[in-house]
């Protein structure tokens, strides 16, 4: 096993990172990885943003988005928890969690922490999840990668997946809620993360591999920050890859009611229907005319509600609250 | 002739899996290995490759459809 120190929590870097190592640098060897994020949401590869962001908080807190490469729910991560990733050769052996979690089990037993699996690849305290587990594989490599619950926000984590009731329509991947816990809380002794971290590589990696530490050069450094703007910062890899979903969704504004109806496919909105009992100087086809062909984010929807000139036609409803209440 | 590529078995349990996302469309040529969907069973996401040179003749299901182990999921016509 090669183990590379990864003092980055840039969450886009490191998941360039892991596809590097799998795609392009190609070790024989498995590759494991121990890290952190700033307060981030991640999302499962097939999810809805819409579905299973509280958008309006995440803003607000300054969290980041970011669509992962492999499946499951969605995650709030942030520097109270970490993430570990394994990187293999794919061996035609199918799928395999318990190989990469055995060690993560063995590794909380040395720290007195009685984990368990549960049926959906998850470790669990008690019946909590502090663990959440998921793959994907690309050409001839398999990246695990899986959290841990260490001193997470969990009123953060609670606040940013709780999503406004409204109705969906979609074929996307559903997250499963489940009740979580944090490893610190059934630690005997108290641990910082970066203790926690210390002692965990250290049982992973074993005797036999501690010395086995690998460093990218510059100019790998260069391609992995490459690799992260093109892969996992931008707008099409989180919005562009939204599944195609129909939104239904009611916006109680000063000036009235608003009724939306909108068909979303590649991040953009195909069609619209909007009703209500708001006053304005346009009819409803020109209104909902003026949504049809944008970009499915708060920010494009201010843009281009603007320049198609929506701003002061609603009687006492402002563009910005319609882009804020709808992404 | 016509070939049929389904959906693998990754593991003893799978019984299903999502198909998510075509990577080729109807017309694309194929190469054998070559990716040509993506699935998403027990939380992998998994690309499923051509066994067969040829041409992708038919996509039998829509992306988010669900489609049980061994059942077909795409066509390719064989190039002789």
């Amino acid at each position: 096993m090669v183990y590379i120190d990864l003092e980055s929590t840039d969450v886009y870097e490191n998941f360039g990172l892991e596809y590097y190592l799998a795609e392009e640098k190609k070790l024989e060897d498995t590759v494991f990885l121990f890290w952190r994020t700033t307060p981030t949401l991640m999302l499962g590869k097939y999810q809805n943003l819409a579905e299973e962001v509280n958008l309006p908080y995440a803003r607000e807190q300054k969290m980041n988005l970011v669509r992962r490469m492999s499946g499951g729910g969605t995650i709030y991560t942030d520097l109270g928890g970490w993430q570990f990733t394994f990187i293999d050769r794919y061996k035609e052996e199918g799928i395999e969690f318990k190989k990469y979690l055995s060690p993560v089990l063995d590794a909380l037993a040395k720290l007195s922490v009685k984990a368990e699996f549960n049926g959906r690849n998850d470790l669990c305290i008690e019946g909590r999840k502090f663990s959440g587990n998921a793959q994907y594989h690309l050409g001839e490599s398999i990246v695990h990668h899986g959290s841990l619950l260490f001193s997470t926000d969990i009123e953060k984590m609670v606040n940013s997946t709780r999503v406004d009731e409204y109705k969906i329509i979609s074929k996307s991947i559903q997250s499963v809620r489940e009740r979580v816990c944090n490893i610190s809380d059934h630690l005997k002794e108290k641990i910082s993360p970066e203790d926690f971290k210390e002692l965990m590589v250290s049982a992973i990696l074993g005797e036999e591999n501690k010395a086995n530490r690998l460093e990218l050069s510059k100019e790998e450094i260069l391609r992995v920050k490459e690799l992260a703007k093109t892969h996992f910062q931008n707008w099409d890899s989180l919005y562009g890859k939204n599944p195609k979903f129909n939104m239904e969704k009611i916006g109680r504004f000063p000036g009235g009611k608003m009724h939306f109806s909108l068909e979303i496919q590649k991040g953009k909105i195909q069609e619209a229907s909007i009703s209500g009992d708001f006053f304005s100087t346009l009819d409803p086809e020109e209104i909902s005319k003026a949504f049809v062909g944008l970009a499915f984010d708060r920010d494009s929807l201010l843009k281009g509600l603007t320049e198609r000139g929506l701003e002061g036609k609603l009687y006492r409803i402002s563009v910005s609250e319609i882009a804020d209440m709808l992404a | 002739m016509k070939k049929e590529i389904v959906i693998p078995k990754l593991r003893p349990e799978m019984q299903e899996a999502v198909v998510c996302a075509w990577l080729k469309e109807v017309g694309d040529p194929v190469k054998k290995g070559e990716p040509i969907f993506e699935i998403e069973t027990d939380k992998v996401v998994t690309q499923v490759e051509s066994g067969f040179e040829g041409t992708l003749v038919e996509q039998c299901c829509e992306e988010g459809d669900t489609v049980g182990v061994l059942e077909k999921v795409a066509l390719i016509e064989e190039t002789a």
